[in-house]
């Protein structure tokens, strides 16, 4: 027996080592597993004993999972997704997560197509996306969604959150087949209907214009240089004034309108971790590639400014910086002045300490450019900052999605910090649940810290798998 | 030896234009360029003419890419003048971005832009720089491409071209700018063998149609065939300067006969 495995393995190993990944898939699952588990004496003994402790843990996991009550969770649900907002004001929430949704899908829907069609005209074969390939990138978020739902004890909110998820495909087929006109304005129309979904919750009108204005002025410019008016007579008032003058009427109408959204001080659940995190790095993102570029100037009041910010940020813990924020900061502010909500200061911190860590990363992605790229560019007699923007930061920033997508994971992650400062978080819910009444001292608290482990992780899971599809597909097309 | 002391049309000073119309487009005149206490280039005098084809070769390490280089200040130099179209080099930026403009340079390793079409490559500089309109620079860009003869390679990106393929779209990236003169710093040391050719005869083309040209280069077919005036250099100085004809069958100082001895 021994034998006939040993002259086996001698005289297979060679060959179906390097063979074993390529031909996997037409191998009949009883040869796969004597080809990947058990083509040696070693390795079947490891197959064999890993196999025993995984089996024995999730006979284990399961069985405590089964025979738990997760009454706790179907009845402090609410807490867990929303916190403590109000039921009067709940059909902003709904509202603004159709209108993010939306967003998601068009702006998803188009430029898969976009990329499609340019892959198409490569004569690179294109990547598939049918409903099915969607599901299985996404099934984390899905299941977890639907797991919520599931936990709920009326109907609307089931009803609401299958509706929403059927609502982002839809959208997205429809956005995958408008015309090309409406698909390559999708990002500028979708950046505004999530200025949009967050006005309707959050903040007010005013500062919605100014928002609004931002998208509108960007959008505008992109008008105007696909038309190349630049170098029409009067083009630089075509090309600059008006989309600043566009951009300020619309801005002023939406000031006007007077639609405030709900303030959030009542703002709680996996709500506040997914927004703080999204807004943290969205605002952070910008602010931390000027630090990356500050640091790597030739002005010395410049450099020092941007090495001395991001070396401190970097050196103290979030939490110190958030209870700064919470405790210290507002015995600098005047007396009269109104102190600013938990939220809104953490959201700063956040933000801030996002910019600290993205600079560094950018800082690696600058490094990463080819010195040859910037002397050609410099020898076709491109300015420093059309260098910049066109050719290093585009390059820079592509090396590194998936370091930034982790800083993004991490972030979400430190969301749950943000109890320390009174606001109530996902994880922070969970106390909050096993402090009710009816449940205190039943030893509830492994349930509700599981259905919170399993929340964050759908979430962080999903966004990883996304960043190392990204980074495949962009490296397609470069290298 | 009593051969070469006999013709005395092989000249030294490397300020006589040799070739194309007889009018001076870059003068550089007694500069010297260092890189910490190394002496890069000494002393270097040379006048190229409009439409003229000058050739550097030289033993690696002669400071032939430096001096191309500080002809559009991607090195700085640090005595002397250069004057370039007119314009005299100098720490201005707009002095530095104006000749930059007018001088293209095709580079050893392509340096095309990784992220951007064939066709984004060529139009980037063009709309950027000069403003022409996109219609325009796109047409001119295919016009090019036509040149160059690859015209069906508009929309990949450069990482799925042959080496021979990706220099010649540098050469039309060059010339989208519509430059006066074009520099080359070794624009076939990084390709196979059998991509050299299709370089050199994009090059001679353009050689044809009267651009103004520095080349740097170990292609001595080149430099025979195409060039006006053949300089070398070796140890940051200029050695010996003549028609390709005199240089390759007569030179005259004994560091020429070395170099050309090595590598003929």
């Amino acid at each position: 027996m021994t034998n006939e495995i040993s002259l086996l393995s001698t005289g297979e190993d060679p060959m179906s080592v390097p063979e074993a990944p390529r031909s996997s898939q037409k191998l009949s699952p009883g040869a796969w597993l004597k080809v990947n588990l058990f083509n040696s004496v070693t390795n079947s003994i490891i197959t064999v004993v890993v196999g025993l402790i995984a089996a024995y843990v999730t006979w284990q996991a399961v069985a405590w999972v089964i025979s738990k009550d997760f009454t706790i969770i179907r009845d402090t649900l609410r807490i867990f997704m929303i916190g403590q907002f109000p039921d009067d004001e709940l059909w902003r929430l709904w509202v603004s997560g159709a209108i993010l949704v939306i967003a998601i899908g068009l702006a998803a829907g188009a430029l898969a197509r976009n990329s499609y069609e340019l892959a198409e005209s490569q004569g690179l074969e294109p990547e598939s996306s049918s409903v099915l390939d969607l599901v299985r990138r996404f099934w984390a978020i899905i299941a977890i969604l639907l797991l919520f739902a599931s936990f709920a004890r009326t109907a609307q909110p089931k009803i609401g959150i299958v509706a929403v998820i059927i609502l982002v495909f839809v959208v997205r087929q429809l956005a995958w087949s408008a015309p090309v006109a409406i698909r390559s304005r999708a990002v500028y129309i979708s950046a505004l209907l999530v200025v949009g979904s967050t006005l309707v919750v959050a903040g007010t009108s005013r500062l919605g214009g100014a928002c609004v204005g931002i998208v509108v002025f960007a959008w505008a410019l992109n008008e105007s240089g696909r038309r190349d008016v630049a170098a029409m007579r009067g083009g630089r008032f075509v090309s600059w004034l008006l989309p600043l003058v566009v951009a300020a009427i619309v801005a002023a109408i939406v000031a006007a309108i007077g639609f405030d959204g709900y303030g959030w001080d009542d703002w709680g659940g996996i709500h506040v971790n997914l927004f703080t995190a999204v807004v943290g790095i969205t605002l952070g993102m910008p602010f931390g590639i000027l630090l990356a570029l500050g640091r790597q100037s030739k002005l010395p009041v410049v450099r020092t400014a941007s090495v001395l910010y991001i070396e401190f940020v970097r050196g103290v813990p979030l939490i110190s910086l958030l209870l700064f924020s919470k405790l210290l900061l507002p015995l600098f502010l005047p007396i009269d002045m109104e102190r600013p909500a938990a939220l809104t200061l953490a959201i700063v911190v956040i933000m801030g300490f996002s910019a600290a860590y993205v600079a560094e990363i950018v800082r690696g992605g600058l490094q990463a450019v080819p010195k040859g790229q910037t002397e050609a560019a410099q020898a076709l007699g491109l300015s420093p900052g059309a260098m910049q923007r066109m050719i290093v930061l585009p390059q820079a920033l592509r090396a590194v999605i998936p370091a930034m997508v982790g800083q993004f994971i991490a972030l979400f992650k430190d969301t749950t910090l943000l109890t320390t400062v009174a606001v109530l978080e996902f994880l922070d819910a969970a106390t909050i649940a096993n402090n009710q009444p009816q449940f205190l001292g039943k030893g509830l608290a492994p349930v509700t810290y599981l259905f919170v482990a399993v929340g964050f992780w759908a979430f962080s899971f999903t966004m990883s798998k996304e960043s190392r599809r990204l980074e495949q597909r962009l490296g397609v097309g470069t290298r | 030896m009593t051969d070469a002391s006999n013709t005395t049309t092989v000249n030294t000073d490397a300020t006589k234009i040799m070739g194309g119309t007889g009018e001076p487009i870059i003068e550089v005149r007694g500069m010297d360029k260092f890189f910490g206490d190394f002496q890069a280039l000494t002393n270097i005098d040379m006048v190229v003419g409009k439409q003229e084809v000058v050739v550097v070769i030289g033993p690696s390490g002669s400071g032939k890419s430096t001096l191309i280089r500080c002809i559009n200040r991607l090195e700085r130099h640090d005595r002397g003048t250069i004057i370039v179209d007119g314009i005299e080099l100098s720490d201005d930026v707009r002095n530095i971005q104006e000749i930059r403009r007018e001088t293209g340079m095709v580079f050893q390793s392509f340096n095309l832009f990784p992220h951007l079409t064939v066709l984004e490559n060529i139009t980037l500089a063009p709309r950027n720089v000069r403003g022409v309109p996109k219609a325009q620079a796109e047409a001119h860009a295919m016009e090019l491409l036509e040149r160059v003869k690859i015209p069906q390679q508009a929309n990949k990106y450069p990482g799925q071209m042959s080496g021979g393929q990706q220099q010649r779209v540098a050469i039309a990236r060059t010339l989208a700018m519509r430059p006066k003169v074009v520099l080359f710093d070794e624009p076939t040391s990084a390709l196979d063998p059998e991509m050299v050719k299709e370089v050199l005869d994009t090059m001679k083309d353009l050689a044809l149609e009267g651009m103004t040209m520095i080349c740097v280069t170990h292609e001595m077919g080149f430099a025979r065939e195409v060039g006006d005036r053949v300089v070398f250099m070796a140890d940051g100085m200029i050695v010996e300067v003549g028609s390709p004809e005199h240089f390759f069958t007569t030179p005259q100082e004994e560091r020429t006969k070395l170099f050309l001895s090595q590598i003929l």
